[in-house]
This record gives structure tokens, sequence and C-alpha cells, in this order.
């Protein structure tokens, strides 16, 4: 509306003021229309109409496209975790080994009853979580398949540090069937795999209320998370105060199991984190050193320039008498 | 990572000070299995090993020393009171601080409605005061916890 009016109002001011200009400029340009005196108003009509058609095909495309759909209620989308002030996740702190070392024991005694952490080999605990004899010794507590011997059966052996670690079931439809239908998902990346990483596992494990607020729906078989997006989980509570015994004697209450498990959880999904930061810091020290370098390379390569001294010295006095 | 590796050698000899290793756990509480602890007694014979003969004979009877140490240790840990878990309790400060007060109030309200009979939930109501009360005990939280 804005566009048209200005328009309008423009052609009609300049129209008034110098007509005979106008004229003559359109009958140069239009090769000499027949009628003149109707111009000006099939001009107006012509880009009232063109004005109208592009508005309302825009506004057309915001009727169809514009608005966006919110189909989610709160309780769908979750309840989004807060912010914990992790220590690991400092620009260059590094994970706190004996949080995974308790961590690990709280995965190992708690949560492997039902999660698999299928691509950590025992190998990547040791010198991160336990020293190699005590990984070798957990290894060995389980059993793994041998190639095939001199009859072709596949036997079992003690395992090695180069397996992986032993999933709880055969595969996901056992895992269905033992657990009501749902599936307990791998926890190998699983801090890469869901939005708000740490801090939504963290929240998820401790945020069970103790009943679910006034109304709220639950169904049958699930329990009420407000972390959860639709804050009904298939898996209860399971960290309870005391439920394992630290051998570093720390209180095992809930939130420090859950911190600890959440923080091997990060470290499952990000082994390389320590070495990562370590390179990074490597590459910004090296960086400035050759930095430093080239500044003095570079103020040693023009010193001559800069340092010279351009003397003009004026010519003398009679000689410029030649001039007159 | 080669280059890295070697700048990293090259650090690492040039450095006065030594890289530190991670020990062993020196104590076996009671949770650890039998497999373990011959673990650990294996990684501190090697450690002695590596020692002179003079050393390893002296640091043999420091080890026995320590293992005598241990089982008082044991008992103290069994004589721990009853753990409350500080989240909750934090988190229980925070919602009745002045703070999440609005939120509170608010989830209240809610809650009183459905008891009355709206066919309404209170999950939103929830959420806030939940978002609130989190927000609030996360830094004390964390100053608690290991």
């Amino acid at each position: 509306m804005l566009a048209r009016s200005c328009l309008r109002s423009t052609r009609a001011f300049a129209g008034a003021r110098n007509g005979a200009i106008n004229v003559s400029k359109r009958a140069a340009s239009s090769s000499s229309g027949p009628n003149p005196e109707a111009s000006p108003l099939r001009l107006n009509l012509a880009a009232a109409a063109s004005t109208a058609v592009a508005a309302g095909s825009i506004a057309w495309y915001y009727h169809l496209y514009g608005p966006t759909a919110h189909a989610m209620t709160p309780a769908e989308e979750g309840l989004h975790p807060t912010q914990y002030p992790w220590v690991h996740e400092q620009f260059l702190k590094t994970f706190d080994h004996q949080a995974l070392r308790r961590g690990f024991q709280v995965y190992r005694e708690v949560c492997a009853a039902c999660h698999s952490l299928s691509r950590v080999p025992y190998r990547t605990l040791v010198g991160t979580i336990m020293t190699v004899d005590e990984a070798k010794a957990l290894a060995e507590e389980n059993e793994y398949d041998t190639e095939p011997n001199d009859q072709g059966e596949i036997e079992k052996r003690p395992g090695k540090l180069s397996d992986y670690m032993p999933a709880p079931y055969k595969n996901d439809e056992a895992a269905r069937a033992a657990n009501n239908g749902a599936l307990p998902p791998d926890l190998s990346l699983i801090t890469k795999a869901r939005h708000g990483g740490v801090n939504y596992i963290f929240s998820l494990l401790t945020g069970y209320p103790e009943e679910p607020p006034a109304g709220a729906q639950v169904g049958a078989g699930l329990n009420f998370n407000p972390y959860f997006p639709g804050t009904g989980i298939a898996m209860a509570r399971v960290l309870y105060d005391d439920l394992v015994e630290y051998e570093d004697e720390t209180p095992a209450t809930t939130s420090q199991m859950a911190k600890d498990v959440t923080e091997f959880l990060n470290w499952a999904a990000e082994p390389e984190m320590d070495d990562r930061k370590r390179t990074g810091l490597k590459v910004l020290v090296v960086t400035s050193v050759l930095f430093a370098i080239t500044v003095y390379v570079k103020r040693y390569k023009w010193a001559w320039l800069k340092s010279r001294k351009i003397a003009y010295d004026p010519p003398k006095a009679e000689n410029t008498q030649h001039r007159l | 990572m080669g280059i890295w590796d070697t700048i990293t050698d090259l650090v690492d000899a040039a450095t006065p000070w030594s890289t530190v290793e991670a020990e062993a756990p020196s104590s076996n509480p009671a949770g650890a299995g039998p497999a373990s602890e011959s673990a650990s007694e294996v990684a501190t014979e090697t450690v002695d090993d590596s020692k002179s003969t003079e050393e390893s004979s002296d640091e043999s009877e420091s080890k026995e020393e320590d293992t005598e140490d241990e089982p008082e240790e044991e008992e103290e840990e069994e004589e721990e009171e009853e753990l409350k878990d500080p989240k909750e309790t934090l988190e229980e400060e925070c919602r009745n601080s002045k703070q999440c007060a609005p939120a509170k109030h608010h989830f209240e309200e809610c809650v009183e409605r459905v008891e009355n009979g709206s066919k309404e939930d209170c999950v939103e109501e929830f959420f806030h005061l939940t978002h609130c009360a989190t927000q609030c005990a996360a830094p004390k939280l964390w100053s608690i916890l290991k």
C-alpha cells in the first residue's frame, strides 16, 4: 500500500509540475500512442493491479508457508535440562579420571543390566580408567567366540583387551521382549546422541519426581520424567542412594552416581577429548610462536627501509634566479 | 599425529619436570574382587622391581605396614549414617525460595484447580517450577559433589 501510494503521488506530482516535458518524453519512448489523454488512467490502473497482484502473492505465500506449525505442547517437547557447571566441559580441563572410574563402576553395576556399551573395547579403559591388569581381569570375566578350530567348530575363550564390552541382550528384539517393548539404547555415544548431552543424561537420571504432577497422563508401564520428550519413559528410576559402594569411599548419593556415570558416558562418547584439548593448546602455542617469528622477520627485513632517511637538499639560491 | 608426537617428545625431553603417571589404586576395599586384588599386587611388584634392590627391601616393609592399616579403614566405613541426596535438599530449598515463588504459586494454583475438577494437567507449571529449582540448585550442587 505504501509503495503503491508513493508511486502514484510521485507520478501525479511530476505530471502537474512539468507536464510538457513529461509528454514529450513519453512520446519519444512509447512510439507515439494514438490517444495520449487516456494513458494516465490506464497506467494508474496497471500499476494498481500489478501492485495488488504482488502484494496478494506475498500474502498468499505467507498464508501457505509463513507461520511455523507448533504442534508440540511443552510436555511433548520435554523439559529442557539445566546447564550444570561441568568441569570437563571447560576449555582446557580434562575428564576427572577418578570420576570416570566411579562412573564405570556405576555403569557396570547398574546400567549394564539393560544397556549395552558395544562400541567401547576393554583396551580403551587401560590408562584412562583402570590399569592393564585390572582391564585384563575384567575382560576375562566374559566369554567370546574363537576362530573356528580344525573341525570348524567355534569354541568359547575368555575375553581379551581387544574385545568389546558384551551386550546384555543378544539383539534388539530380545532387548525389547525383556523390557516390555521398550528398547534400551546403546550408551556408547549417548551423550552425543541426545539434545542437551551430559546435562540431559544427568537430569534424566536424577529428575524422576516422587509423583507425577496433578492431571498428568502416564501410560501403562511408563514412568513420568519431565526431561524425556513426551514425559512417559519406560525406564524406571534406577539410581537410589547407596546403590553402589565406591572404592574411593565417595558417598554414593543419587546425584553423585548420576554425575559420575554421566561423565563416564561422555568419555565413552568422546574418548579423544583430553588429547583433543591438548592438541588444541599445542596448535595455539605453535601458532603464536610462528606469529612472533613472522613479526620479528618482517621487522628485520624491513628495517633498512623503515630506518632510512630521505634528505632533501634545497637548490642553491643563485640557481633559482634563472627562472626569472 | 606424527609431528605432534615428535613435538611432545621434544618438549618432554626438554622440560625439567617429569610427566605425571597414574598410579594403581593403593587400597582394595571389600567391593573389589580377588582378581583385581591380584592384579594390583602384580602392579606394585613391577614398580618395586624397577627400583634398586636396596630400596625394594625397604619398600616391601613399608608395603606390609600399609596392608596392616587397611582393615581399620574398612571398619570405619561401616559406621556411616544414612545418606541424603544433596540435590533433593537443595532443590527443595530453591523451590521454597523467593526466586521460585511465582512458579510455585502457579503450580499450586493449578493443582488446586485440578483437585476441584478441572480437566487440565499441571505439566507446564511443573516444568517451570522444576526449571527454576534446578537452575538455582545447579551451582550449589556442583560445589558439593565430587
